[in-house]
This record gives C-alpha cells, structure tokens and sequence, in this order.
C-alpha cells in the first residue's frame, strides 16, 4: 500500500506539472521568444502604450479603496451574524456569503439592472462609475471578512470578555476592543483584507461590464492576449501581457504569502475556542443585519426581476414591459447567438470534466503533501506552494497558456478538441481542492486508523469504510467548488472557447449584453441565462452548506 | 464588607432562593454542593456577570446590584485559567495593572515567568497566573470558582495553602465554590452547603 501511495503520488504530481504547470511555461516561453527576454522594457511598455497607460495606478487604487468599503460594511455584519444567535441563522449566512460564490458576470449583470435605466438611473453619469464598482467588490467580497471574521466570533469562549470585565484595563468596552477583540481578530480581518485585494486587484467581469473604458491588468490582459506571442505582429501586446503578468504575479503572490501566514497564526488562536453564544440580537444588530441583506439579495433578485422587464421602445425609451420575451430569446438563440440549452449542456461538460480530473488530482496532491509533511518537510512545502501557484496566475494568463499550448501541440486537433476549456478549469480549480482538502487530511485523527488496524481491516478497507465517509464533507464542498467555478469561469474561457460551438453560460450572458442596447431583449435575454447560472450555483453552495463544518474558517 | 441579601436565581428550575451571605475584611467562605445546584451561578450573580432574579448586594454599604461588572471591582477566578492567548504572561498581568508583575509573580511561586507565552504553560502555572492578575487588579472581594479542581492533589493542596495566606496577608475577603469537603476547610473560615432545590 505505502509503494502503490508513492506511485500515485508521483503520478499526481507530474500530471498537475504537465497539465497546470506547462501551458504557462508554454505561454511565457512563447511571448518572450517573441519579445525577448527584457524585463525592463515590459514594465516599461505598460506606461508607455495608450492601452495599457494608467492601468496599473487604476488597478491599486480601485483594489486598495474597495478593500477599505469591504472592510466597512462587511466588519459589523460579521460581527453581529458571530455575536448573536438569529433566527433562520444557516439561511442567513447563506445569504451572505451567496455573492462571493456567484459567478462575477452575474453580479455584473445585477449591479448594472440595479444601477441601469430602469434602476437607479445613474449610468448616465460617468462618475458613478467608478463608486458602482467599488461598491460591486465590496458586495461581491463582503462574505471574505464574513468566512474569516464570523467563526472566530461566535465560537470564541465568552470567559475570555467576562474575565476581562472583572480586569481594570477591561472596565470599558473601548478598552475590551483594544485589548481583546482588536488583537484576536486582527489576523482574520487582515487575511480577509488580503483576500479582498486579490479578488479585486484580478477583477475581470465587473470592471468589463461596470466601469467600460477602464481596465485592470486582468481585464487588459484578456483584451490584449489575442494578438500576443505572434512573431512580428503587435509585439507590444506580448510586452504589455508580460509586464502585466510580471506585476500582478508579484502583488499576488505576496498578497497569498501574507494571506497564508496571518492564517498559520490565527489557526494557533482558534484552539480556545468554545460552543456558540447565545445571546438575542439587540435591535442596533438588527439595523446592521437587515441593511446588509437587502445590499447581499439586491443585485441577485434585480437580475430575476431584469429578465422579465423588457425595454419598449414604442411607448418610450425609458418606457417597459413585462414578459417573457428575454427567456424566449435566450431559449431558442438567434441567428448569431445558439440556444441557451447549448450554452447550459456544455458548461455542464465542461464542469463535469473538470470535476472528474480536478478532484482525483487535487485528492492524490493533498495526501502526497500530507504524507511528505512527516518524512521530507522541505519536500511537502515545496509542493504546498506550487500547488498555490495558480491562485497567483491571472486567468487570463492561464487561458494564454492553454491556447499557446495548443498551437504548439497540435492546432489542428486540439481546435475540434471540445474538452479543451476544461483544460484551464481544471488549472484554475485543482488548486482549490487541494486547500480544502489537506486541512481536512491534517485534522484526520491518527486513533480512527489505529483502531480501525486492531480491528483487522486492511488498508483498502480502512480507506473505503473510514477514510472515505469522515471525508465526504471536504469532498462534497470540494466537488461543488469545482462545478460552480468550472460553471461561472469567465476570463479563460473568453481567451480559449473561440468555437462557437464551445460557447459557455458566462459567454452567452456576455455576447447577449455586449449586443448594441438598440435591441430591447439584450438585458432581459442575458438576466434570464444569468438566473439560470445563479440559480444553479446557489443549489450546488446550499448543499456545500450542509456539509461544511460549523466551526470552519477561511474563505472556502 | 460583601452583604447579600435574598439572592434568587432561576433558570428553568429553581437554583437559590432568599440566600443571604455576609463577609468581612479578609474572612473567606466556602460554598459546597453537588453538581449543578447553582454555586457557578450564584458567583456569576455576585459579580454581576448574571442577573438576579431577586435580592441585592452590599459592598462596602453601597448597593451594587445593578451595576454592571465592570465597575463592582469583585474579581473572579474561573474553574480553568482565562488567559489571553495573544499576549505574554505579563501582558496578562497588565490589563490588571501595568507595574509589580515581578513581585506578583513570585508571589505565586512563577518568577521568571514574565515573558513566557501562556500557551507554554502547564493547568497548574496558568492558574497561578490567573491569581497573581486577579490580586494584582486589588479587588474588593475575590470569587474562585473551583480553581482547584483541574490539578493533582498535591498541587491542589500548595496552592490552597498559598493563596489563603495571600488573601489573609490582603485582608481581601473570598468565596470558594468547590465540590470538595477537604479544600473547603483547609482553604476557608467558614463553609456554607448549597441546597438542592430541584
């Protein structure tokens, strides 16, 4: 068993090395045989070019400013949701950490029903913009301080604030802020932070749909990378993606080792903690909650609203009616857009095959990390940290290298390969796997094997009779990670599925929105796929609940 | 110095009813009862971390029986340590004060133990830290709540006998609630039982 666990092992590793690793090796060997290898001039074509111009200082600023209104808004909620004890409490958490698992086109979608003509009528003015797409982050981010922030709070022991009330520096609640609550949730509100940042610093849908002329070095990348890695054709596109790629690797990744690191720490404060509290909420903690459910629920019930409110141009430009003529729309497609039936049974595929690649991969990865931890700890960390690598890759990058990959294999095939978007869903989504499951593995006790040994049962039968059931609800919240992201996956999927019959949920919302506002059922056509996407992610993230442990944190 | 008068407290049963406590300057009781009948409470209650039912406390002829924890100056001692996992033992010490950590600590037998992070510490020691932050605070009355009980006989007993004499040296007045007969006597001057009501 032990040599058939290594053979695995070894297996899994050089799979996820050829599979996850070597488009991007392809993809960065590419654009530099293009443009050289000159680091220099890559950072230094992004300021210099009119489409990259400014976007690095837009990309910080909107990332820094949306982590600050995250924090605002999100910070009371987590803690009045671990402070007390409310009815229809699962119900409630699902609610709010829903828009962190929605795929970002969908937000995209809402916000903008919420903000468009028949909304809140602020599109008109530019300004707005950018304050809409601050305000989308910190909406689609604000579960990220909930994950983090609300398990330390309701599980905390109580005896730790009573104590420090019978204590003279505990006397007053700024001094219980300052000496307990603010040094104990520091780390969890600064990894949440960190993981604000990323998602905004990578933000491709929202800023795309929300901000229009603006871009981040994701949603440039995205633009650019169709005429990167030519030979003698816009080789400034191959510069400004590799300046881009080079920066946001960087901030990424010391935003994850940061992020890891405030993790460790906040791991080793979680050990005190205690069943939950009991107290009913007083009524300010109802007017932080109740305000916070209608901003999580708003953008979500505006896009079901927005696919049945269709624009009639014959009344009026700001005139509308109701019906189902967007669901039709999208239903049966026209002659430049397939069927929403299409667009569903290929992102059902494409997440299938995902799956059944993703989470073998991931498992095998998890174990093998696990196992070396005890024998070869340099070894296992190493691994550990090249299996958080794509967590730092911006999808564009990723979806660069499948493509890239691609014509140097074989273009030919590979272009009628349908499979082939899967190939960076399981890049994207492995990753995730492996950080659910090894902390899973960590915390398996040693005793159900050992007993299970004494018992007589045989390492097969250990693994399927013990292992295998007290795993199932790491494996569950896994597999729906993979669907639901393989589901709402946007950025690579924009780059690789250029078949028209590869089209994807997230591609048709897109190509339906981007179609000339002149035709009334683009917005309500492209709401009704994204409720369709919506409404399946939020059944797969409703079971996922079920089978998440009460005292977990972190954002998965 | 602690006057209580009436206390009665019931969750979904009755836990005491019309209980009547009186301590002076540096007399120490001991509260005994089987499992459950209250005695947790009934500290919870004088600290004013629960609310009576009925009754009301005297401290020093002030009535402070609705004013909130914080501000009764009556210090407790929990059945196992509360100590701040974020902070050092003498960072404990200093949210009871900022100065005599050293002295404190070698009060309860811990000198040299002022930098140690508290996760380093044994039940024993971590309970010793949480006496020597509790007298450092100078409260008007101490309450223990089974602070004992977690550790080895032997252990029990020299800390028994070591935080007596500090109280006594303090002329700071306590209430030890405990489910053993042999502490209470060692530990107190005098020793209530606790009915049973349910």
């Amino acid at each position: 068993m032990g040599r058939l666990r290594g053979t695995l092992g070894s297996i899994a590793v050089l799979t996820y090395l050829s599979l996850v690793m070597a488009p991007v090796a392809l993809a960065l060997h590419r654009i530099i045989s293009v443009t050289g290898f000159t680091p220099r001039e890559w950072i230094q074509s992004l300021s210099e070019n009119y489409i990259s111009a400014g976007v690095l200082e837009f990309t910080i600023v909107q990332a820094a400013c949306s982590t600050i209104l995250t924090s605002m808004v999100a910070l009371p909620v987590a803690w009045v949701l671990g402070r007390y004890r409310w009815p229809f409490e699962p119900w409630i958490r699902a609610v709010l950490t829903l828009p962190f698992v929605i795929p970002s086109i969908i937000a995209a979608m809402g916000v903008l029903t919420l903000v468009g003509v028949h909304g809140a009528n602020i599109r008109a003015n530019e300004a707005t913009w950018w304050w809409t797409l601050i305000a989308s982050h910190a909406w689609f981010n604000m579960a990220l301080y909930i994950r983090f922030c609300e398990p330390l709070l309701s599980t905390m022991d109580p005896r730790l604030e009573e104590q420090l009330r019978l204590l003279p520096n505990g006397r007053s609640r700024l001094s219980r802020i300052r000496n307990l609550w603010a040094p104990l949730l520091m780390p969890s509100i600064a990894a949440a932070a960190c993981m604000t940042f990323v998602f905004s610093f990578t933000s491709f849908a929202l800023v795309r749909w929300i901000t229009i002329r603006d871009d981040t070095l994701e949603s440039m990348m995205a633009e650019v990378s169709s005429s990167a890695g030519i030979s003698g054709y816009m080789e400034t596109s191959s510069q400004i993606v590799m300046g881009a790629s080079m920066i946001q690797f960087t901030i990424l990744l010391v935003c994850l080792w940061l992020t890891s690191a405030i993790q460790r720490n906040r791991q080793a404060r979680l050990r005190l903690s205690s069943p939950r509290r009991l107290d009913s909420p007083s009524w300010p903690a109802w007017l932080v909650l109740v305000p916070a459910m209608v901003f999580a629920i708003s953008p979500l019930a505006s896009v079901v609203v927005g696919s049945f409110r269709i624009r009639d141009p014959t009344i009026g430009n700001s005139a509308f009616r109701w019906g189902l003529d967007g669901w039709e729309a999208a239903i049966h497609g026209s002659f430049s857009f397939p069927p929403m039936s299409n667009a569903i049974s290929n992102s059902l595929g494409y997440a299938l095959v995902a799956l059944l690649v993703a989470l073998p991969l991931g498992y095998l990865l998890a174990a093998t990390i696990h196992r070396l931890e005890r024998t070869r700890p340099l070894l296992s960390r190493a691994l550990d940290i090249s299996t958080m690598l794509p967590f730092a890759l911006s999808a564009a990058m990723v979806g660069l290298g499948v493509l890239i990959g691609v014509i140097r294999l074989n273009p030919q095939s590979l272009y009628q390969f349908w499979p082939l978007p899967s190939l960076a869903h399981v890049m994207l989504t492995t990753p995730f796997v492996v950080r659910i499951i090894l902390p899973a593995l960590r915390s398996y006790e040693k005793r159900y094997e050992e007993n299970a040994m004494v018992l007589g049962m045989g390492a097969y039968a250990r693994f399927l009779k013990i292992k295998l059931p007290l795993m199932r609800g790491p494996l569950v919240v896994s597999s729906v990670f993979v669907i639901a992201m393989s589901l709402g996956e946007f950025g690579a999927s924009f780059i690789i599925a250029r078949n028209s019959d590869w089209v994807t949920m997230p591609l048709l919302i897109d190509a339906w929105r981007a179609k000339p506002m002149k035709d009334p059922l683009s917005a309500p056509a492209s709401n009704s796929i994204a409720t369709v996407l919506m409404l399946i992610t939020m059944g797969l993230f409703l079971l996922a609940e079920r089978f998440r442990s009460d005292r977990q944190g972190g954002m998965f | 110095m602690l006057t209580c008068k009436g206390l009665t407290k019931s969750f979904d049963k009755p836990l005491f009813q019309d209980l009547a406590i009186n301590l002076g300057p540096g007399q120490i009781m001991a509260i005994l009862g089987p499992s459950g009948c209250g005695k947790t409470t009934l500290l919870r209650c004088i600290c004013g971390l629960e609310d009576l039912d009925q009754g009301s406390i005297l401290l020093k002829g002030a009535d402070v029986t609705a004013t909130p924890p914080e501000d009764r100056g009556i210090g407790m001692i929990f059945q196992e340590p509360v100590l701040y996992p974020h902070l050092s033992v003498s960072g404990n010490l200093s949210l009871a004060s900022e100065s005599g950590h050293q002295a404190a600590l070698e009060e309860v037998g811990l000198g040299g133990f002022a930098d140690r992070s508290v996760e380093t510490l044994s039940g024993g020691e971590g309970q010793r830290v949480a006496l020597a932050r509790a007298l450092l605070a100078e409260p008007s009355v101490l309450l223990l709540d089974e602070p004992f009980s977690a550790l080895d006989a032997e252990l029990s007993m020299r800390l028994v006998e070591d935080v007596r004499r500090i109280l006594k040296e303090r002329m700071c007045p306590a209430i030890l609630v405990t489910h053993n007969q042999g502490e209470a006597s060692t530990f107190a001057d005098m020793v209530m039982h606790m009915p049973d009501l349910h």
